[in-house]
């Protein structure tokens, strides 16, 4: 019995491990896309305002918007920032024809453009300030 | 439910079902089944399943170490448990403690901060230890590196390799720890001479790989790199002309059928058991590893390679490729000065650990006897690389702290 099991089992075995090798490589590669995708030059992208190290939570400089993305403190979000001032949902920016629109998804605090709370959604444009929370982004819509 | 289990997204629950797979058959394979392996079994896989779980939690970095570390322990205790079932019991025990050090390493590392001043400490530690393994040393297969402590070997060896990288690590974080610029190299090489004393080539071998690697990255006076790498070969040479164990390791790596019955039987029956093993392997169980001596530590790979066949074999060496490639990610990523050279340290002690052993049971280098870094059994050598990748993982987080600037990726 033992002897037969083992013979079938060891195919098992192999294809398993495999495909777990599989899935981490594939993990991996789906990682290093997204991040060398927003080293183009003309993509829009976030910069950030703030010093980085004055932030008390990781924050990276630059965000390349590649399609709409959701910014928030939980962990689904596409841009998550772990700060007590952002809701688990915060905002959204969303791709519509080739231009950016940023929209608050009923935050606690509220998203700010150029300085003023925004209500609905709006058009972005070049050089526009985005604070949201503590942290403050600058739009670069990249042409 | 079956695509859920078999999900991109979810690889440790293909652990799980590799472990439960395991277990159903070691189940059968011996009829004198007592509930205790039931027990560990069962929470072996729940041991591995929860603490994935809660490190997704505790940490944002890193999630593939642990995840890729998880198959190489499945995999190796697998295999200790069918050499030795007695071993394959306590291995789950010292995993246990391991996962325990691994988060103790994780927040104790993270918490405390200016791990870069310690300089010192760090030299003075090791010092210590190796004068108390000179001293207390117990002879264990050949090599003087064991502590007895109250019915416990351990190998102080295993907690020096942390410390030593540490060391290289808050000295190159300046480079002007020491007035006098030679200090820092007379250090690295008592580190390495003491290894030597003790009969643990394979350490010393381990060391100075690490060392030369993180100079030639790190120091800015670049002769100096030539000038060690020709010292060391020098003393290569020197030992094998003069010192006896050196040299029965080159000869039963040249020849050691010339040798079968005394010092290259070790080799040869790791030769004969991967051979043996064909594509598939015997099975688990069906092999007879147990002709090779120490199979459960240093020659884990074989019995692999024989019960599991060369695709098993492969699949162990792309894990450590995989992990040796998440270390030098981190590293590349990390701002952290200290942190940096501390993440490329610990991903060369796995990746040379790794080649050591491994193309020392092929016979592609000599035969030093490491230990094969989460696969092969053994309690200080399973703690101290948990405690190594808890490290990993507070460095591949983003620290705040002094950035790089001549190093920018």
């Amino acid at each position: 019995m033992f002897d037969f099991l083992s013979m079938i089992f060891r195919y098992f075995f192999i294809l398993i491990i495999y495909i777990f090798i599989f899935h981490i490589i594939r993990l991996i590669y789906l990682d290093i896309k997204n991040f060398h995708d927003g080293m183009e030059k003309d993509i829009p992208y976030l910069k950030l305002v703030n010093r980085k190290n004055q932030l008390p939570f990781p924050v990276k400089e630059v965000y390349s918007l590649e399609g709409s993305v959701t910014i928030g403190r939980k962990n689904e979000n596409d841009i998550v920032l772990k700060d007590p001032y952002i809701s688990g949902r915060h905002a959204r920016l969303i791709l519509d024809e080739g231009t950016f629109f940023l929209e608050d998804l009923d935050s606690a605090n509220g998203s700010y453009l150029n300085g003023d709370r925004i209500m609905d959604v709006v058009r972005l444009k070049n050089g526009d300030r985005i604070k949201i929370g503590q942290v403050e982004f600058l739009y670069v819509s990249g042409d | 439910m079956l695509a859920k289990l078999f999900s991109y997204k979810t690889p440790q629950n293909l652990l799980v079902l590799m472990n439960a797979m395991a277990l159903f058959l070691i189940y059968f394979y011996r009829e004198d089944m007592d509930r205790t392996f039931i027990i560990a079994g069962i929470s072996l896989i729940a041991l591995i399943y929860l603490s994935n779980f809660l490190l997704q939690k505790i940490s944002y970095g890193d999630h593939y170490l642990f995840l890729i570390m998880g198959m190489l322990v499945s995999i190796g205790v697998i295999m200790i448990y069918r050499i030795h079932p007695e071993y394959g019991l306590k291995q789950i025990l010292w995993l246990g403690f391991g996962i325990l050090s691994f988060f103790l390493a994780y927040l104790i590392t993270k918490k405390m901060k200016g791990w870069e001043r310690f300089t010192n400490i760090y030299v003075l530690l090791s010092m210590i230890l190796f004068i108390a393994t000179l001293l207390f040393g117990v002879k264990v297969k050949g090599a003087t590196n064991w502590i007895r402590i109250a019915g416990f070997n351990f190998q102080p060896s295993e907690i020096i390799k942390i410390l030593f990288v540490f060391f290289l690590a808050s000295y190159y974080v300046k480079q002007n720890v020491f007035k006098n610029p030679y200090t820092f190299w007379v250090i690295v090489y008592s580190y390495i001479g003491f290894l030597f004393i003790q009969r643990d080539l394979g350490g010393a071998l381990l060391f100075f790989l690490v060392f030369i690697t993180i100079a030639y990255i790190y120091d800015k006076n670049r002769k100096w790199i030539l000038y060690n790498l020709a010292f060391a070969s020098l003393i290569a040479l020197f030992s094998y002309f003069f010192i006896n164990h050196v040299q029965v390791r080159v000869i039963t790596w040249l020849d050691p059928w010339q040798h079968i019955d005394s010092k290259g039987y070790q080799i040869t029956q790791s030769l004969f058991a991967i051979a043996s093993g064909g594509f598939f392997g015997t099975g688990v169980g069906l092999g007879h590893p147990e002709f090779i001596p120490e199979v459960h530590t240093d020659f884990i790979f074989s019995a692999i390679c024989e019960e599991m066949g060369i695709f098993g074999g492969i699949a162990v060496i792309m894990l450590f490729m995989i992990l040796v490639y998440r270390g030098f990610k981190i590293a590349l990523y990390q701002q952290h000065r200290f942190f940096r050279i501390v993440a490329l340290g610990i991903t060369m002690m796995f990746g040379f650990q790794a080649f050591i052993i491994l193309g020392g049971v092929m016979k592609m280098i000599p035969l030093t006897g490491v230990t094969l870094p989460f696969v092969s059994y053994g309690g200080s050598s399973l703690i101290s690389s948990f405690v190594s990748l808890g490290i990993l993982q507070v460095a591949s987080e983003e620290l705040d702290g002094e950035q790089e600037e001549e190093h920018g990726y």
